[in-house]
């Protein structure tokens, strides 16, 4: 009986190996990819979450490359588009020129909020290694290699 | 992100677990309910690491899960071939993660280890003499130290302190290796020759303790990282001749050596006697054909030392060519993830580092399989993680988990990501 | 930092190149290595297919048979009807001391041991069926193995009949035997491994001696190759070649002698002359081409015979010239180049395996004749032929004698290590075949250490061997 059993079962206990061979190479090449996506951009900068992931119910990414004009909301038609119900339709906008990246509220029911300070009407300056929270989220602002100096 | 579609690969794990122990299970009557306890034991061993990475951050989250599968698939078969192997090496398993940690955090919190040059190859003498005064001999190589019931291996601590070494000694000299284009013969290559004198002093002291299979071992993780740190032609010529001219005397006047080589070679010749352990292993591993013969079905313990050197023979017997080549992609995948943490370190010091501890588990690995399936001949070195030993084991972890911790250290922005780490808890 | 990089990948690419060596190896190993090696007999696991298999029978070539496996649950026996009448040839299959000779080379065909044998066992393994293994039908004939053993027995020394045309063997007979069934081994196991005698060495295949006059033969025929045939001796009872004297048997005088009648009366004198003339390339070139110091295929191991001379002096060309000095011949050997000389020149590969057959009676395997070697040219051999029936008609060969048949011979009486010491030690050798014009038999007899002279001794069993054959 055992025979049949082992006869039967070693065929899974392959596959399943090498199942999780290809997860995790599957997984070593998407890191990869967001690492080249992010390479590319590399020059730019960008902001990364800092709550857990799993602690949140909406879909987050975990890092977002800022552009010029680039809004986040919850509504769609942002250029980031986030679930959170503490998130306005338009919360907030990235604004880079002259070399420098700047957050301004648009309005937010919550607020947005800059190492603590809640954001009034101007836009704010940011510089590398502020926190930011919008809605529930937390993030940290890195800046672009040509900014950083 | 859940991503449901695909399978989460410490999913397989446990499924490797269950399959593996309820297999055993069923194996021989009667039903030993020890080993359901056994292998949950081991799902929840490597369930508490993983997440312990995962929600800590703490650095890559592939080492550990690789290792983990690994080590899994080793208590699986060493369970199948002897209950109370099995059993012990899951204790050594735990122990081991909890080396791992350890080490994880003591060689973060210590930020030491590239002032202690000199320290390295005194370390390494002392564990030699006391191998020397106190060891007991097995197998032909004195190099077993007992303490209690328990026994360790010295020479296993000596491969990372060698390491440590090379990357302590070229961190502090670094600005002298970096003029070195040619060599000059002359006062200020004295460095190389003190580095050279240091690696080849372990060499020696492997040597000396016949322990061939590791001396091969520290040779090659030297002559590797001369290559990358010191890129001197001549310099890596002279290793290079100096190995040659070991290699040979010893093929020709160290007997044992030679019985090593002639039964490489031509292990049909004598069978019985000194062909014996390999063609048992080469019977062995052609039984089992492209997927085993089944867990339990197989006779592996036909195959002597099937425990240490000829576990990966065994594995092969009843889980396949398939399965000993999913092993060979499991190694290749760690040393992969180690290599890019050596890539991606900036720091002198912690680069070589990983790149040695990499090295160390590329070569003991491709050294230990080659010998088994006759690609080369045989030397006696363990399998890492797989293997039984608690001192392999151990030790292996405790390489680990400073991998991890270098990984988990200065990538490129490194001020901030410990803010966050130190912040996000 | 950014070459330490570089140098780095290159580093990984190696170990990449490793583990891809590691993997082809594997596959290599699996898809053309392993068929090869699983099949050998160290390989435990074959001993499992012993219990789930009925081992296959032996039997001669008109279906005696003379091995055969009971099995009773579970358990099975191995059953030798004759006793130690094969205990030379086929050997023991035994649990506790394994297996020899024939039950160990052809194991694989005794238990239908194929790869991917699990795959055509499955059907067995389900139902529950007992597997069978094959049955070997032998060359041998066992009415003729049982005269060769009656004549034998008693001496030690080994006996073979062969059919110079096609290489079988007859009959291969070697004293001292065993009982090859299981509890008289282990009973006896201890005795006979510690015998002086060597029980379990089978002399025909395995017993190396000195040939003796027997390889005058060859001589001979190397003496009419290079035109030595019509030459003539004067035999003075010794020859003094570089210091060291020569003597016939008892030192006997025979006078003026031609090539014939000093093959025919055994004269050490003119042939110690004639290995000197004929020079050491010659002498090492025939043996070679008889096949001394060349690995002989066959069913079970056979020793080479040996011819280990480097250099050559006079004495030793002399020597060997009448078959004595450093040469060493298997009892089979000389059998085959009887075989030859009366097969036109040809040696036929000898076998003892005639066919192997499953147990629905379906041939697996049969054996073909195949040539051996070409040891002399047709012409040759009938001159050679000539001198050796002369041998038995008129010479020293006279006791192998039968009435109406015309048979060539050479008697051998060798001096060996002990025969330098004591008396009586000689080794007495017969090599043999008939009918002159159309073979149908060849005999070798060796009696070791038996003293007297092959003449005396030997020929006799070679003739009443070769009656029985013949129908005489």
């Amino acid at each position: 009986m055992f025979e049949i059993f082992s006869s039967l079962l070693k065929y899974i206990f392959i596959s399943v190996i090498y199942l999780f061979i290809f997860a995790i190479i599957r997984m070593i090449y998407l890191d990869i990819y967001s690492m080249n996506a992010r390479r590319s951009g590399q020059n730019l900068p960008y902001i990364k979450l800092i709550n857990r992931r799993d602690s949140l119910e909406m879909k987050v990414e975990e890092s977002y490359i800022l552009d010029n004009n680039l809004t986040i909301g919850r509504a769609m038609g942002n250029r980031i588009t986030i679930a959170d119900p503490f998130l306005s339709g338009q919360h907030a906008v990235f604004d880079i020129s002259d070399g420098s990246c700047s957050l301004k509220d648009l309005g937010s029911t919550n607020g947005t909020f800059v190492n603590g300070k809640k954001l009034e009407n101007a836009p704010v300056v940011l510089n590398d290694g502020d926190r930011i929270r919008i809605g529930q989220l937390d993030f940290i602002y890195v800046a672009g290699l040509e900014v950083q100096k | 992100m859940r991503v449901l579609k695909y399978p989460r690969p410490v999913e397989m794990i446990v499924l490797v677990n269950a399959i593996g122990f309820g297999l055993l299970f069923f194996y021989k009557k009667p039903y030993d309910y020890f080993i359901l306890i056994a292998g949950l034991s081991v799902i929840l061993l490597v369930g508490f690491g993983y997440f312990a990475i995962r929600k800590a951050k703490l650095g890559d989250g592939y080492l550990f899960l690789i290792s983990g599968m690994l080590s899994s698939i080793g208590i699986i078969m060493l369970y199948r071939l002897d209950r109370e192997l099995g059993f012990k090496q899951i204790v050594w398993f735990g122990i081991s993660i909890a080396a791992f940690f350890a080490s994880y955090f003591l060689y973060r919190r210590y930020q030491v280890w590239e002032r202690l040059t000199c320290y390295y190859p005194a370390i390494s003498l002392f564990l030699f003499v006391a191998t020397l005064l106190f060891g007991r001999s097995i197998n032909g190589a004195k190099n077993w130290i007992f303490i209690g019931k328990f026994s360790i291996q010295p020479s296993e601590c000596i491969k990372i302190i060698f390491v440590f070494f090379i990357a302590a000694f070229f961190n502090k000299y670094k600005e002298e290796f970096k003029e070195l284009t040619a060599l000059r013969f002359k006062k200020e290559d004295i460095k190389l020759y003190i580095l050279m004198s240091g690696a080849y002093m372990h060499l020696g002291l492997m040597v000396i303790q016949k322990e061939w299979g590791t001396a091969l071992l520290l040779f090659l993780v030297y002559f590797m990282l001369v290559y990358v740190l010191i890129n001197n032609r001549l310099f890596m010529l002279i290793n290079a001749g100096m190995a040659s001219l070991g290699g040979i005397g010893g093929i020709l006047f160290v007997s044992h050596i030679k019985v090593r080589v002639d039964t490489w070679l031509n292990p049909w010749k004598d069978i019985a006697g000194k062909g014996y352990q390999i063609t048992q292993s080469l019977f062995a591993i052609g039984s089992g054909g492209f997927f085993g013969t089944g867990i339990g079905l197989g006779r592996p313990d036909f195959i002597p030392e099937v425990n240490t050197d000829f576990i990966f023979s065994a594995i092969c017997e009843e889980m396949g060519i398939f399965g000993g080549v999913a092993i060979v992609l499991l190694y290749f995948i760690l040393a992969y993830r180690g290599f890019k943490i050596a890539l991606y370190t900036v720091e002198n010091f912690t680069k070589t580092l990983a790149l040695g501890l990499t090295l160390l588990f590329g070569f003991q690995t491709f050294i230990i399989v080659g010998g088994v399936i006759k690609l080369i001949p045989l030397t006696g070195i363990t399998l890492p993680f797989i293997s039984y030993g608690g001192s392999s084991l151990i030790v292996s972890f405790i390489a680990l988990g400073i991998l991890q911790a270098i990984s988990a250290g200065p990538a490129a922005y490194v001020t901030r990501k410990e803010k966050l780490d130190g912040e996000s808890k | 930092m950014e070459n330490q990089n570089k140098r780095i990948t290159h580093v990984m690419v190696l170990i990449c190149f490793l583990f891809l060596c590691i993997v082809v190896y594997l596959t290599y190993f699996e898809v053309f290595v392993k068929d090869k090696i699983l099949t050998s007999s160290y390989n435990r696991r074959q001993w499992e297919q012993e219990d789930t298999t009925l081992r296959g029978s032996i039997l001669d070539r008109n279906g005696v048979v003379l091995a055969k496996s009971t099995m009773d649950e579970n358990k099975q026996e191995r059953i030798y009807p004759y006793g130690s009448l094969y205990s030379q040839v086929i050997g023991y299959n035994s649990k506790a001391y394994g297996k020899s000779l024939m039950e160990l080379y052809y194991n694989n065909e005794l238990l239908n041991i194929r790869e991917y044998s699990s795959i055509f066992n499955f059907k067995e393994k389900l139902s529950g069926e007992l597997k069978t293994g094959n049955n070997l039908y032998l060359t041998i004939d066992h009415k003729l193995q049982e005269k060769a053993e009656q004549l034998l027995r008693g001496k030690n020394g080994a006996v073979v009949a062969m059919r110079p045309k096609t290489g079988e063997i007859l009959a291969m007979v070697s004293k001292p035997d065993f009982d090859p069934s299981s509890t008289k081994l282990a009973q006896n196991w201890e005795e006979l491994i510690k015998s002086k005698d060597s029980p379990f060495l089978p002399r025909a295949t395995q017993g190396l001696y000195v040939p003796g006059s027997t390889f005058k033969v060859l001589t001979a025929a190397a003496a009419v190759e290079n035109g030595m045939e019509d030459r003539t001796f004067d035999d003075k009872g010794s020859i003094t070649i570089d210091g060291k004297i020569f003597n016939n048997f008892n030192s006997h005088v025979y006078g003026n002698l031609d090539l014939k009648s000093a093959l025919a009366v055994s004269s050490n004198v003119a042939f110690a002359q004639i290995g000197s003339e004929l020079g050491e390339k010659v002498l090492k070139e025939i043996a070679v081409r008889v096949g001394m110091n060349r690995e002989i295929p066959f069913d079970i191991p056979l020793n080479s015979s040996r011819f280990p001379y480097e250099s050559m002096g006079k004495t030793d060309l002399a020597a060997v010239g009448m078959g004595q000095g450093k040469l060493l011949v298997t009892p089979l050997h000389m059998a085959m180049i009887a075989s030859g000389i009366g097969n036109n020149g040809i040696i036929m590969k000898p076998y003892l395996v005639d066919r192997v057959v499953s147990s629905s009676d379906i041939t697996q395997k049969s054996v073909k004749p195949d040539k051996f070697s070409q040891i002399m040219s047709p012409e040759t051999a009938q001159k050679v032929k000539d001198m050796m029936q002369y041998v038995v008609e008129t010479g020293t060969g006279k006791g192998a004698a039968i009435k109406g048949v015309k048979i060539a011979g050479k008697t051998g009486t060798a001096e060996n290590e002990l025969s330098s010491k004591q008396k009586n030690k000689e080794h007495a050798w017969f090599i043999c075949f008939a009918p002159v014009d159309d073979p149908q038999v060849a005999v070798a007899v060796v009696l070791e250490y038996s003293g007297s002279t092959g003449g005396a001794l030997a020929a006799p069993i070679a003739r009443d061997l070769m009656r029985q054959v013949l129908g005489k």
